[in-house]
């Protein structure tokens, strides 16, 4: 071993060369492990690495690998595991050999030697990689027929379908591949699936939504031997079919409406290329003339309208309408262009070989070039413009645009190699051609004539990646088809099926759907049937623990079905659909969910770019939803939404805290646990006091599409009526909150009615916004001291006394009664009393002609958020007394007596006001010499209804139980994962 | 299956104690591992082994299913915790920190300056009109515009020769944030959340909070998780009202009234459960509901300043008056937000980042239309929260293990722009400082040209500033990989990155 003291640099630095993926070696302790990480790897990477790490081997000696440290460098094995004093690595820092001192410029302590040596005692315990994972491949090596022969880019092998013993089993030969494989392990397939379970698994596979109660009861009852087949030819022919298989598609091409980053513009018409998708599912258009329209749909012979939609593929990546370097963002769009083809069509990484060959499959960089000469031509993405100039946008007739690829002419434009990827440093010319691994080939044009709008090399391309012969495009779709179904794919990296990905777990069976798929001609539904119909399909996902769970708990050879979380669309889509309110309405621009304040607070331009839809709207399915890159709707967001940044195969699944608050507090959820109350009402009549029971049933029925079991039943009515008595014995209250951030951009502003201001119910109260001034670029600000505020519509005082009684949510920020007031159009004028429980005071204001309001008087005053005070007013004449407090009010001593030198004219309005935090209302009442007005304090309605007013005759803790109950399964785990 | 089989008794709707699958709540959660931001699902890891061939083997053992558990870092850290101040717009270093005689004595010459990519210009320079002092037993230079934190210049660790490469506002945030010019990566509190998991599984690991005025151009994506699980995206945390997104249900709805709803859903799951034994996720996800509940209490009390004395708050700021200037907003909201910092980082927050500064031009540091102006708004704003937040997180010996940086998306130019005096954007040569954990005190690094235009002396690219916070985070920049799209990611990218060693104590 031979340290080459001479030029080792030794540093204190503590860097560690982390080997990725390390898992525990079994035959090492976890203590001996735990030792190795806290004291050995530290050592180690604080003392060697610098000179015997990732990134130098002096001596060809690394000691950040086990099998490097063991096979050692020149002088040998640095480590003999147990045997510390046959161990090149002790001597060295034991100093013992003069020619071999380590590290040599400081030795180690008499600890750390001891640390090194006890480690070796243990026999250098070293945590395992799990899988290694593939070498990387030295840059230049030229593409070899061994290359070629990789699982994913040969021929799909024309493997016979293999044998079985448990023949009955068999339904078609997708079962032959997979009972071979259980057979060869001595698993036994799990049972069928229930006919219930079958059903919702159809249903939420094909469609995304939940069958009815009636649709799972009549299936179960067929038991004629088709009637699955037409269940799926059913589901199938459903135009819900192709929003759930198009959603699916949108992952994979990273499909949104706008551009990211600063301004996050619209693409404008980016929703036709989302309509042609769902279209194109739900047509059944062969898979490989959908490859083909997307990339070359305007230079066809048949093009059409469709199929010039179909190129706005290229344009969805995201766009900076400000780089800092133009030359650089031209190829970063190609580079766009070029890492979406490879990904989503061919489940290649071709963007890892735009700076260097790739350092793991064998695309040169050469080729990653070759292949951007393809789309050289292709116009660099800009603002939209509808004409024939317009370099993003393409006339589809009738004078209606679509989002579109547009060249720059017939003639190509050259492309050159990059070196290190910097568009500053070309290198060689290359030509168009395909990658020497897919077997290469360059492209050789006929001229085109001279009118033409583009090269025809794109056709080119699309005709190659779709071609028959090209059995990866075809082992790509048909994985991802077969992911959709059974939870995980048959290769687990759809996007990735080179080296760096993970291999087939069933190689034959993706080789013979592979061919199955372009012999039947590229058609999914068939293929989807196909795979449905298999016995592997059915199998139930719910097993006992046993031999089979222990020797494969993640179900690597599908000896059961896997389980499914619902996706974040299909969630929404569910809720909406158990409620009862789904709008089936398809297509256009989409919908804009109502977001929260806080939600919109998070822009420069708060609100910029969101618009309002109705209800109605706001009922679509989730693929409807207005695709904002930098705003995306918490729920849908929340429950592991796409990254729409880069294409993706496949969504990571992740249970979290806030998904749970999302789906019990979240006004959306809340709306849909009204409408959802407000349909079993209205399907069984309005008593459910006199009948909890049926209630709960056809709750249950609606929102699991099953029967509720007795202890189902009776835990209900349990829980119902403990509701009911918590929600009687909790005061009534109207609850108002701002609706608004404090910045909004203007264009949103104008949008927004005064009640999304301040927020509060609707009867009874007249909103307004208060005074915004113009901040500049667009956005106001409000004044906060003229904030928005509720006005009562009938209550009035002039002289006399106004009690009311209010509670602010803790860490409000102050909350305000409004009396002897008015509106001046949008501010208020008249007087205030404000809590501040910020400052532990209350105030007493009055809101003029002046800018600001005047503080007549200011007393302290202990206040605590989340109690409720009693709040009293006597006015009499210029004189003003309030009383604030928890209990009785000592009637001698108020906190604040004013007189306000001048009484508002006219103002006999009464009113509140609220800063940040939501302010409960419970009694409001004005007293008079003469009478006593009091306040309704409607609170909410709980159960909302499309038709009549189904609960409206209940009690309203009743309601609000019943609301309750509805909320509660829409969040139980058998509506979101699916057997 | 069309009979059901036993259940498993639980009674969760009437007894808030009550069991949950034959074991008390606070087993159940333990064995789920379930966290405030993250249970990596047995069923993900099941049906998924590309996620646990490069997630769940990233040094969470077998059987640990939370994503945001607690990781051993790659070394023994320096700070166990990061507050990072981000000026939104891009402060002037010039006016600040950067003392330039040469400019000031040049005022009004024309010189050749590149102000946009490539786009070099004849410009008239623009001397500071602040005046400069040396400050402390260090020395190091700091402007009158911000008097109370020249106080604490000995605390500090100013690094002046920084560039990236950005002019525009977008990409640089972007860059900034997550490394990279182009949109789609994760931020630097996501890799941290990632790399170290958290210590308190009921706050969120990766904090941010945004100015009343708006939020910071680019928007969510500056501290979105871009690739990785959303569970490693920075929460939202607003110092008023309802700081975590339907933290709360509506008022009518008692915690009472909650936990029964909570109870009963996790009854009825528990039934469910029970029919399914093998998949975990199950499990987790009734873990994640008593959390949500947990979580209703949690969070509002971090951020209860009622607990903290009148002195404090005081010092801070919080009942500072907004001045007069109509873009100003005053010291309070600022210094609630560097108080309930303090309170999170205390309670075990790994990363918590404040932007100062929202909207657009003025709203913000982008001086564009009057550096002075800007300085007049701005600085007064973040004086005495940050001077409060430095002695207070000294005085509870938290400095020690804490981290705080401060700095924006990119500097000022040394010229003037328009005709208030304003000053352009500039990525190449700007200032951060870094105080507390394993910082070198009263440190001046690095040095740009004598008009401060262009980082000369030191140079660090941010690459090195993220390389440096993670180093002091126990994480190894080159080591911290996340696999993705067929690359081993990192947020220092591919391009060579160091730690700024010269910073460091």
């Amino acid at each position: 071993m031979t340290f080459n003291r001479a030029a080792a640099g030794f540093y204190f630095t503590a860097l560690l060369a982390f080997t990725g993926g390390l898992r525990a070696d079994s035959a090492a302790s976890p203590e001996a492990l735990q030792f190795f990480e806290r004291k050995v790897r530290p050592l180690l990477a604080g003392s060697c690495y610098k000179c015997h790490g990732q990134k130098k081997q002096k001596g060809k000696l690394r000691l950040d690998r086990h099998d490097a440290i063991l096979s050692g460098g020149d002088s040998g094995p640095a480590v003999v595991p147990g045997k510390p004093q046959e161990s090149l690595l002790v001597r060295a820092v034991k100093y013992q050999d003069p020619e071999l001192k380590m590290p040599p410029k400081q030795k180690l302590s008499a600890d750390q030697v001891g640390i090194l040596v006890r480690w070796i005692e243990l026999g250098a315990p070293w945590p395992k990689e799990e899988t290694g994972g593939p070498d990387r491949r030295a840059p230049g090596l030229a593409v070899t027929d061994k290359d070629r022969d990789w699982w994913a880019f040969r021929k799909a092998s024309g493997t016979p379908v293999p044998g079985v013993r448990k023949a009955g089993w068999v339904s078609n030969p997708v079962d032959n591949f997979i009972l071979a494989k259980l057979e060869s392990g001595g698993f036994e397939p799990a049972d069928p699936a229930s006919r219930r379970e079958l059903i919702r698994r159809a249903y939420f596979d094909l469609i995304g939504l939940p069958p009815s109660y009636k649709e799972v009861e009549s299936f179960a009852a067929d038991d004629s031997p088709g009637a699955f087949e037409g269940l799926i030819d059913r589901l199938l022919a459903r135009p819900q079919y192709g929003e759930r298989w198009g959603r699916h598609w949108l992952d994979v091409v990273r499909f949104a409406q706008t551009n990211g980053y600063e301004r996050d513009g619209e693409k404008p018409y980016a929703w036709r290329y989302r309509d042609y998708v769902i279209r194109s599912f739900n047509q059944d258009k062969p898979y490989n003339r959908f490859v083909i329209e997307q990339l070359a749909g305007d230079e066809l012979d048949d093009a059409n309208r469709d199929s010039v939609i179909a190129t706005g593929f290229y344009r969805l990546g995201v766009w900076d309408d400000e780089p800092d370097d133009k030359r650089m963002a031209e190829f970063d769009g190609l580079d766009d262009m070029v890492v979406a083809i490879g990904a989503s069509f061919m489940g290649l990484t071709m963007g890892c070989a735009r700076c260097h060959d790739h350092m793991y499959d064998p695309i040169p960089q050469k080729d990653y070039y070759s292949f951007l000469a393809f789309l050289r031509n292709v116009r660099y993405y800009d603002k939209p413009k509808y004409d024939k100039s317009s370099s993003t946008y393409a006339s589809i007739g009738n004078n209606e645009w679509a989002l579109a690829v547009r060249e720059h002419g017939a003639s190509p434009k050259e492309t050159k190699v990059l070196i290190r990827g910097n568009s500053g440093t070309p290198g060689d010319l290359v030509k168009p051609a395909f990658p020497a691994v897919l077997g290469g080939g360059k492209v050789e044009l006929s001229a085109r004539p001279p009118g033409e709008s583009s090269t025809g090399l794109r056709r080119e391309l699309a005709e190659w990646v779709a071609g028959e012969e090209n059995f990866l495009t075809a082992r790509v779709m048909v994985n991802r088809i077969w992911q959709h179904l059974f939870g995980r794919g048959i290769v687990r990296t759809p996007n990735d099926l080179g080296r760096r990905g993970l291999p087939p777990t069933h190689p034959g069976l993706l080789d013979w759907l592979a061919r199955d798929f372009i012999r039947g001609g590229w058609k999914i539904k068939r293929l989807q049937k196909l795979i449905m119909l298999s016995s592997a399909y059915r199998m139930s996902s719910r097993v006992l623990p046993g031999e089979a769970l222990r020797k494969d708990p993640s179900n690597e050879l599908f000896w059961r079905q896997n389980m499914k979380r619902l996706e974040a669309e299909a969630i929404r889509d569910s809720i909406l659909s158990v409620a009862g309110g789904l709008n089936p309405e398809m297509g256009g621009r989409g919908f804009f969910p109502k977001l929260g304040r806080e939600v919109i607070a998070g822009g420069s331009r708060p609100g910029w770019g969101w618009g309002v839809s109705s209800r109605k709207e706001q009922s679509r399915r989730s693929v409807y939803i207005y695709t904002k890159r930098g705003t995306l709707m918490p729920l849908i967001e929340g429950f592991d939404y796409t990254n729409t940044a880069q294409s993706l195969g496949m969504r990571t699944v992740t249970t979290v805290a806030p998904q749970a608050l999302m789906l019990l507090n979240s006004s959306f959820l809340d709306w849909q646990a009204g409408v959802f109350a407000g349909r079993v009402l209205s399907e069984k009549g309005a008593d459910p006091a006199g009948h909890p029971a049926d209630f709960v049933r056809r709750a249950y029925q609606l929102a699991l599409s099953r029967d509720a079991d007795e202890d189902e039943v009776a835990k209900s009515l349990a829980f119902i009526r403990r509701q009911e008595e918590a929600f009687a014995s909790r005061r009534s209250r109207s609850t108002f909150r701002p609706g608004v951030p404090d910045a909004i951009e203007r264009g949103f502003k104008s949008t927004q009615q005064p009640s999304n201001f301040f927020e509060g119910p609707p009867a009874g109260w007249e909103y307004f916004r208060g005074r915004w001034y113009d901040a500049g670029d667009n956005i106001d600000w409000v004044d906060p001291q003229r904030r928005p505020f509720a006005l009562h519509k009938t209550l009035r005082l002039a002289d006399g006394e106004l009690s009311a009684e209010l509670s602010m949510q803790s860490n409000s920020e102050g909350a305000s009664i409004y009396f002897r007031g008015e509106n001046k159009g949008d501010l208020y004028s008249g007087l205030e009393l404000l809590l501040d429980p910020r400052e532990d005071r209350i105030e007493l204001r009055r809101h003029g002609k002046e800018k600001e309001p005047v503080v007549v008087k200011s007393a302290p005053l202990e206040l605590t958020t989340g109690s409720w005070y009693r709040v009293r007013v006597v006015l009499a004449g210029p004189e003003v007394s309030v009383w604030v407090g928890q209990g009785s009010p000592d009637e001698r001593n108020p906190a604040l007596r004013a007189a306000v030198e001048k009484p508002a004219e006219s103002g006999d309005r009464v009113g509140l006001s609220s800063r940040e935090a939501p302010v409960g209302l419970s009694s409001l009442v004005a007293r008079t010499a003469d009478k006593a007005s009091a306040v309704e304090i409607s609170g909410k309605k709980w159960i909302d209804a499309a038709e009549g007013s189904p609960g409206e005759s209940l009690d309203r803790s009743m309601r609000q139980a019943l609301h309750s109950f509805c909320l509660v399964l829409l969040n139980l785990n058998e509506f979101v994962y699916i057997d | 299956m069309e009979s059901r089989p036993d259940r498993v008794t639980a009674r969760g709707a009437s007894s808030p104690g009550s069991q949950f699958c034959g074991r008390t709540r606070r087993e159940f959660l333990w064995e789920a591992g379930a966290g405030f931001t993250g249970i990596a699902m047995a069923a993900m890891l099941q049906q998924d082994g590309f996620f646990r061939k490069y997630v769940h083997a990233e040094g969470a053992g077998e059987g640990e299913l939370n994503l945001l558990a607690p990781r051993q870092p790659h070394f023994v850290p320096k700070a166990k915790r990061c507050i990072f101040l981000f000026m939104y717009g891009g402060p002037s270093q010039m006016d600040l920190f950067d003392h330039k005689p040469y400019l000031q004595k040049n005022d009004g010459k024309t010189v050749d300056v590149e102000i946009r990519r490539r786009s070099v210009q004849k410009q008239k320079l623009l001397g500071s009109r602040r005046e400069f002092k040396r400050r402390g037993e260090s020395g190091l230079w700091c402007s009158d515009a911000l008097p109370r934190i020249a106080g604490h210049m000995d605390k500090m660790a100013v690094v002046k020769s920084l560039y990236m490469d950005s002019f525009a506002h977008g990409s640089a945030l972007l860059q900034m944030n997550c490394g990279q010019v182009i949109q789609g990566h994760p931020s630097l509190g996501s890799w941290l959340a990632y790399g170290l998991g958290t210590v308190n599984q009921n706050l969120p690991a990766y904090v941010t909070m945004l100015d009343p005025r708006g939020g910071p151009v680019s928007g969510a994506p500056n501290w979105g998780s871009g690739y990785m699980p959303a569970a490693y995206q920075g929460t939202l945390f607003r110092s008023g009202g309802d700081p975590i997104l339907n933290l709360s249900p509506s008022s009518d709805v008692a915690p009472a009234i909650q936990r029964d709803r909570i109870s009963t859903i996790n009854a009825l799951n528990a039934s469910h459960l029970a029919g399914r034994p093998g998949y975990s996720e199950l499990q987790a996800r009734i873990a994640s509901y008593e959390l949500a509940f947990q979580l209703q209490t949690t969070a509002p009390e971090a951020l209860n300043l009622e607990e903290e004395s009148y002195k404090t708050r005081e010092l801070y700021g919080v009942y500072d008056p907004k001045p007069s200037h109509k873009l100003s907003v005053g010291p309070a909201p600022f210094a609630r937000q560097c108080l309930v910092a303090r309170r999170l980082v205390e309670r075990g927050v790994r990363f918590v980042q404040i932007y100062h500064g929202g909207g657009h031009q003025q709203q913000n540091w982008d001086a564009h239309h009057g550096v002075e102006e800007n300085l007049d708004i701005h600085c007064p704003e973040i004086d005495k929260p940050i001077s409060a937040l430095l002695t207070d997180l000294q005085q509870r010996g938290l400095l020690e293990d804490t981290l705080v940086v401060w700095g924006g998306e990119f500097g000022r130019q040394p010229v003037s722009q328009g005709n208030n005096h304003g000053r352009d954007h500039n990525p190449k040569g700007f200032t951060y400082w870094f105080a507390g954990a394993g910082i070198k005190p009263g440190t001046s690094y690095g040095a740009t040209d004598e008009i401060g235009h262009e980082a000369v002396e030191n140079r660090h690219h941010i690459r090195d500033l993220h390389a440096t916070i993670l180093h002091l985070m126990g994480l190894d920049h080159e080591s911290l990989t996340y696999f993705y799209g067929g690359l081993d990611r990192k947020l220092t990218g591919v391009k060579h990155s160091e730690v700024i060693q010269g910073i460091l104590a």
